[in-house]
């Protein structure tokens, strides 16, 4: 196959054009995309040019996303008062000051009348047991037994909270909005606006896994809103054969001569530019079909995961049926990561509705099977991240929408539980082995170090060497809450 | 540098580039973070504790409590305590508190002796600011160049380029200008005839009377109707599954309504007020009635707070360019209006709600119907929000409906009373006609099922077995049904009846009591006779459950308990029907639509009133800007929704309210202004200069239109110019939203596919389609998916091929070199170059002897099949694929 283009060396052939576009960097030529955009007006304002404000620490994100509200208290934060006083009220047990703070006040209502999202009373005892785990002797949870293996990598913070009490919060946790006041620009859109492409062969903003349904926030939750839909996280489906949109012409057209037609392509676009020097969008055009061109090959080639070793493939779990389907998303992740994509957003646990994660009802047996799922394939790409050095600038977010309730509901379930919930991050310049922050005795409010779902985003931003600030875009105010702070408790 | 800096251009303009250290430092790093952060509470627009600081010496004169700032003195000035925190309190009591390196300026320049610069002028008096008052017609400037004098809108524009020194650019050639206002018009490129007969038309006409064409051309609805539909928030349903969560099914009866008022160039002024009121102003007009799908848009299933914000929020920055959903939570940090004033707007809309009136031939509003909206509650109070909290409304003090009180406008609110057919829909004639005739059919079908039963009855008599003769026989199930629709029939002619005395003019209320109640007692017989007739079938069901009933089938078990389950309930309904019969007297009857009140509060006409008044100042000139920018590429006020103090001004304050003001006297006429912009010499102007026109470095940024704005094509315009160049777009106008996943499958233009927050064709959204949420400007991006779609999507190989093949039958194909013409004719709308040609030549040549071999051509082996399959002969496969080449050019999606 011919490789494209192949004639005319392209950066010779610009600088003959006296375009102006030698001695470049990649970042800042991308970047043009961005002023063509918004090239309006007498502002000085320009988009971020793809590098940092301040040396950062990592250079890529991997983000799981656990969809329908993974229960902390069953997996990182450990609360040994519900096993005593389980079958008590909460207003029973000498807990009953939770129910009085006005933190409770906080969450914003999002479905009314809705049969789940409220305070459970009757306190439910934890479902499984916990060990000391590593070096650090942080407790985890008997259903994570891998990523228990791995707790040193990890900085675990047990005190996040939300303001949605349906989910709804799945579009916030990207977003930093409560989902009654629309889209926003997701975190992922935001590190990408500001730092554009390590790679110009695939799309700097992939997600894997099935996105969060339309009822919690539906595309919105990997959006770029006003930052543009050249930000919009880009869907790979971990299959060769049909990866993305438009991946590929079909059966009807050969690659020779598609080659040629990207040729010819570049070809006549290129005589215009002489004709239009000062047509910002033209070069960026020509820009996106070089790319473009790449992209149907590297794309297909990135989710082969044919080409990984049978021990690599194990670590991940794809030789376990339960574990196979997250685990490629996994190792399809660790790929793209290698290869210079900015952030990986992996969802788990859609069901075209809450999430599976949800259980309101049949806690055990739910939550059990899930974190099968998911516990040896993240387990594994955190052993493969470091074993090739990745794991020192990748940052590895694990998160879900809200915690659950420590009150029972239908009897084997928890409810919604916006006021305390954890998470965890590892790589990139996060702390190993550490515990942030935490909740009351019940697992109730986040008591210590609260942080809001932004204060994640502002850690990674962080973390990238970005400030949220400098990216702001004209017209469009954010709030104090919607930068957030950096974690600094788990900052190396 | 913080973007919010550039807020103060007028500041930044008087910055000397050199001077005494301290004034450099105040203007430079002290005001900008005192407007950023103080000027909204202590400035012209409020003074709290009768406090300014926006200028030195307003700070020196201070507050009620004395000077903030000492000269000289940083221990001495309160300023400093204030923001430290250290007088017991901190300020600014919102957001974050200033940095230590801001306030350790303000230490500095204060010790320093808080040197101001000279002639410092406060903050102007808001209530002054150019938006908030009416525009009036300036005089039309006298120019040099005679070329640039005979639009008005060149002699504004000729003025400055005189003045900055600028030579605006020629004429494009008579190709790209007619591709050029084709596309602005009507969103279609022209068509190669259309091209070669405008570029050989010797009639100086020619241009005047294309754009006539152009104007009357029903596609100019189409292309306009997206434009307003970006800034009105057009939205289809939105929703989970089948459930609507946000705007309603049917809702493109309104988009249907631009499209079609924009083409009989009905005023700008009357579709406003229309949008906000049909149905206070056109109340029985049903064609009307489809524009306040403007309103019904924000409909929100689950919070009527987040409803209305979005219609207060909206209103304002469509109509206005007026941001007062800053003042939801607060009084508005910039524009004067305080926090009531936002529940004040919103109190315009309290009493509003939706409904869906059935439409001829339709009775099932679910399947089709006219989505709208009426005044439902006329007594609902309004609040104010204790910040914006929902949780916290101020229930002492409901409030009275008013637009913001900057204006000094008493809105002149009077009820309307509605004629009846527009409260109780149940009077249109049609709705009575189809009430009737649906029962007189279904009494005739059901005399035609007994006839048929009777006839089988007799001929299979002796067939029946044992089990089947406890079974209802068909005679018996088909005289239940026939006596059923009758008493249905009688009910319904009853009601009728009924109806027509309780509405008559003069009303006779005894005839009607007594209608009434005849009408209430054929409704219960005809419900028993209904639950008779249902009951017989139940048990005909039973009597087949049970002789279906297989010893060790639980299924069948099943469908027999299910059967008696069924007529338990049947029998139980009949028994309460026979209860209802003997009962006490019926009070009334079921109306044949929802009842409504009679009254709506005239709220919403008076602000549509207020809105398009001649006097109002923002309205026109809003809509001049919005229509401008989509001509230009750039608007006249750069920030499109908000005209207001925080906005920025006007780059030619006196062509806007000339073009403002021309509009409102010419009726409103969108058509007049669009004919006015595109025969303006400023928008025949070439787009492109060399990079060292001298006019670059004076104004790169092409504020001061000294030439044309190269745009790329909005994404409805890409998909349907690849199948209009083709010649395969459907040309079918208006109708219901399509499945956005038939987008490359469909020949209908684009605006007619389903589009909402998470329902958008992928095609379109890749090359921008609107954000339903907010789209005053659409975003343009380059991006590589946008190639891949162009490049490798079904439609744009097929129509590469479906054009190829006309063009060679059109043409001939004997020639390489004049099909390459003819397909740049078609596609770009002009001829090659003579590097094009040998480029697209050279390229046929190789791709022909490439396809002769197809032992060496490898397959993509993935991707869909499209529905054209390229030609089996190499050099004619060769130009389908440049063709598609020529799909994928830069210039395509360009107006150039």
């Amino acid at each position: 196959m011919t490789p494209f283009p192949r004639r005319t060396p392209r950066r010779a052939f610009l600088a003959d054009l006296g375009m102006g576009f030698t001695g470049l960097a990649l970042g800042a030529m991308l970047h043009r995309d961005g002023v063509a955009r918004a090239s309006s007006g007498l502002d000085a304002w320009a988009p971020p040019d793809g590098r940092p404000h301040f040396e950062p620490k990592a250079k890529r994100v991997i983000w799981l996303f656990m969809i329908g509200g993974t229960s902390h208290l069953e997996s990182f934060d450990p609360k040994p008062e519900l096993n005593r006083h389980a079958g008590k009220t909460i207003e029973e047990s000498p807990h009953a000051g939770v129910l009085d703070s006005p933190y409770t006040q906080n969450v914003r209502i999002a479905v009314p009348n809705d049969a789940n999202g409220h305070i459970r009373h009757e306190l439910y005892p934890l479902q499984v047991g916990y060990r000391k785990r590593g070096e650090s002797g942080i407790e985890v949870s008997d259903w994570w037994p891998c990523v228990g293996d791995r707790v040193d990598d990890l900085a675990v913070i047990r005190s996040l909270y939300t303001t949605n009490d349906n989910h709804g919060a799945q579009l916030q946790f990207h977003t930093g909005r409560h989902s009654l006041e629309g889209p926003f620009p997701t975190i992922g859109s935001w590190v990408h606006y500001g730092l554009g492409a390590l790679n110009d062969e695939l799309p700097q903003f992939v997600v894997l896994g099935t996105p969060i349904a339309d009822c919690c926030g539906g595309m919105n939750g990997h959006g770029a809103s006003y930052l543009g839909p050249e930000h919009d996280g880009v869907s790979l489906a971990v299959d060769p054969k049909d990866p993305l949109p438009f991946a590929a012409p079909g059966p009807d057209v050969s690659h020779e001569e598609q080659a040629d037609s990207f040729e010819l392509i570049d070809r006549l676009n290129r005589i215009s530019a002489v004709k239009y020097p000062d047509d910002a969008q033209l070069r960026a055009r020509i820009k996106s079909y070089e790319l473009a061109f790449r992209m149907q090959m590297s794309v297909p080639e990135v989710v082969d995961l044919e080409a990984e070793t049978a021990e690599t493939q194990a670590l991940y779990g794809l030789d376990r049926d339960e574990t196979r389907e997250f685990g490629r998303l996994c190792l399809a992740a660790r790929r793209l990561a290698e290869r210079g994509v900015r952030f990986v957003q992996i969802f788990h646990g859609s069901n075209g509705g809450a999430g599976a994660w949800d259980a309101h009802s049949n806690l055990r047996s739910g939550h059990q099977r899930l974190c099968t799922q998911v516990d040896r394939p993240m387990a594994g790409l955190l052993t493969d991240l470091k074993r090739r050095g990745l794991l020192d600038d990748t940052l590895v977010v694990w998160a879900t929408e809200f915690g659950r309730t420590p009150g029972s509901q239908n009897g084997d379930g928890r409810d919604h539980h916006p006021f305390g919930f954890s998470c965890w991050m590892a790589g990139g310049g996060i702390k190993g082995g550490v515990v942030h922050g935490a909740t009351d005795e019940l697992g109730f409010h986040a008591v210590e170090d609260r942080h809001y779902v932004t204060d994640i985003h502002a850690t990674v931003l962080h973390q990238l060497g970005l400030d949220s600030r400098r990216l702001e875009v004209p017209g469009y105010k954010r709030l104090d809450i919607d930068h957030g702070k950096p974690i600094a408790g788990i900052i190396a | 540098m913080s973007p919010r800096l550039l807020l103060l251009p007028a500041l930044l303009a008087v910055l000397p580039t050199t001077g005494r250290t301290g004034e450099v430092d105040y203007l430079r790093a002290i005001k900008p973070v005192l407007a950023e952060r103080c000027f909204a509470c202590h400035g012209a627009l409020k003074q709290e504790a009768e406090l300014r600081v926006d200028t030195v010496a307003l700070m020196i004169e201070g507050s009620n409590a004395g000077p903030v700032i000492a000269p000289g003195d940083v221990a001495g000035s309160y300023l400093v305590d204030v923001l430290t925190g250290a007088a017991g309190f901190r300020m600014p009591p919102e957001g974050e508190p200033l940095t230590d390196a801001q306030i350790g300026l303000i230490r500095d320049w204060i010790a320093a002796g808080a040197p101001a610069p000279e002639g410092e002028e406060p903050q102007a008096d808001p209530r002054e600011h150019w938006a908030f008052r009416p525009p009036t017609r300036p005089e039309v400037p006298g120019v040099g160049d005679p070329e640039w004098g005979s639009n008005p809108i060149d002699a504004f524009l000729s003025r400055e380029h005189e003045r900055l020194g600028l030579s605006p650019l020629p004429r494009a050639d008579r190709a790209t200008l007619l591709r050029r206002v084709a596309l602005d018009l009507t969103g279609l490129a022209p068509t190669r005839e259309e091209l070669l007969a405008f570029v050989s038309d010797p009639d100086p006409d020619a241009y005047a009377r294309a754009v006539d064409r152009l104007l009357q051309s029903p596609h100019f609805g189409e292309r306009w109707g997206r434009h307003w539909m970006d800034i009105w928030r057009y939205s289809d349903w939105d929703g989970y599954g089948s459930e609507v969560r946000e705007s309603q099914p049917h809702i493109w009866r309104w988009r249907d309504w631009i499209v079609e008022s924009l083409n009989a160039d009905l005023g700008y002024d009357r579709m406003v007020r229309l949008m906000l009121a049909a149905d206070e102003i056109a109340p029985d007009d049903p064609d009307a009635l489809r524009a306040t799908g403007f309103l019904v848009r924000n409909w929100y299933k689950f919070n009527r707070n987040i409803w209305l914000d979005q219609t207060v929020e909206h209103t304002g920055k469509a109509f206005l360019g007026l941001t007062i959903n800053c003042a939801r939570c607060h009084d508005h940090k910039y524009d004067p209006i305080p926090q009531v004033d936002y529940y004040r707007f919103r109190a315009l809309f309290e009493p509003h709600e939706i409904a869906t009136d059935r439409l001829p031939g339709q009775p099932d509003t679910a399947k089709d119907g006219l989505v709208r909206v009426y005044d439902a509650h006329a007594d609902m109070p309004t609040f104010l929000y204790v910040r914006g909290d929902e949780k916290q409304p101020v229930e002492d003090r409901p409030l009275d409906p008013a637009v913001p009180g900057m204006f000094g406008a008493a809105l002149e609110i009077a009820p309307v009373v509605l004629p009846i057919t527009a409260s109780y829909p149940g009077l249109k004639e049609f709705i009575r006609r189809e009430a009737l005739a649906s029962a007189e059919q279904a009494v005739a079908e059901a005399r035609d099922a007994l006839i048929a039963a009777r006839e089988k009855g007799e001929s299979s008599a002796e067939a029946s077995t044992p089990d089947e003769a406890d079974a209802p026989t068909p005679i018996r199930l088909a005289e239940a049904r026939l006596k059923a629709a009758l008493a249905e029939l009688e009910s319904v002619e009853a009601r009728l009846a009924a109806d027509a005395a309780r509405f008559a003019e003069p009303p006779d209320e005894e005839r009607s009591e007594v209608l009434a109640l005849r009408a209430g007692l054929a409704e219960r017989r005809a419900a028993l006779e209904k639950a008779r007739s249902e009951r017989l079938l139940a048990e005909k069901s039973l009597a087949d459950a049970r002789a279906a009933l297989k010893e060790g089938d639980p299924a069948t078990k099943k469908a027999v308990e299910a059967a008696e389950q069924s007529l338990a309930e049947a029998s139980k309904a009949v028994e309460e029907a026979s209860k209802a019969i003997d009962g006490p007297l019926p009070s009334d009857y079921s109306p044949f639509a929802p009842i409504r009140p009679r009254t709506s509060t005239g709220r919403r006409r008076a602000l549509a009133e207020w809105i398009t008044a001649r006097d109002n100042p923002l309205a026109a000139r809003v809509a001049v800007n919005h229509v401008w920018m989509r001509h230009f590429g750039t608007p006249l006020v750069e920030s499109v929704f908000d005209f207001g103090i925080n906005g920025k001004p006007p780059s030619h304050p006196e062509l806007l309210d000339w073009l403002a003001v021309e509009l409102m006297d010419s009726g409103w006429s969108l058509k007049h202004l669009h004919r006015l912009i595109v025969s303006s010499r400023a928008y025949q102007m070439r787009s492109s200069a060399p990079l060292d026109h001298p006019n670059v470095a004076t104004d790169p940024e092409n504020r001061w239109y000294w030439r044309m704005n190269p745009r790329r094509m909005e994404s409805e315009l890409v998909r349907d110019n690849v199948l209009h160049v083709a010649g395969s777009l459907d040309p079918m106008l208006g109708g219901p939203d399509l499945d956005p996943e038939s987008a490359l499958a469909t020949a209908r233009r684009s605006l007619y596919f389903r589009h909402a927050k998470e329902k958008r064709a992928t095609f379109l959204k890749l090359f921008d389609s609107a954000n339903v949420t907010s789209c005053y400007r659409r975003d343009v991006s380059v991006a590589p998916q946008q190639a891949l779609a162009l490049a490798n999507s079904t439609l744009s190989r097929s129509q590469a091929r479906v054009l190829t093949a006309r063009l060679i039958e059109e043409c001939g194909g004997d020639e390489d070199a004049s099909f390459v013409t003819v397909a740049f004719e078609q596609v770009l709308g002009r001829a090659p170059d003579a590097d094009e040609r040998d480029a697209c030549l050279a390229y046929l040549r190789e791709q022909a002897d490439r396809l002769a071999d197809p032992a060496a051509l490898s397959a993509f082996d993935r991707g869909p099949e499209p529905p054209v399959m390229p030609s089996d002969d190499p050099s004619r496969r060769a130009r389908e694929n440049l063709v598609h080449v020529l799909i994928n050019h830069s210039d395509f999606v360009t107006i150039r």
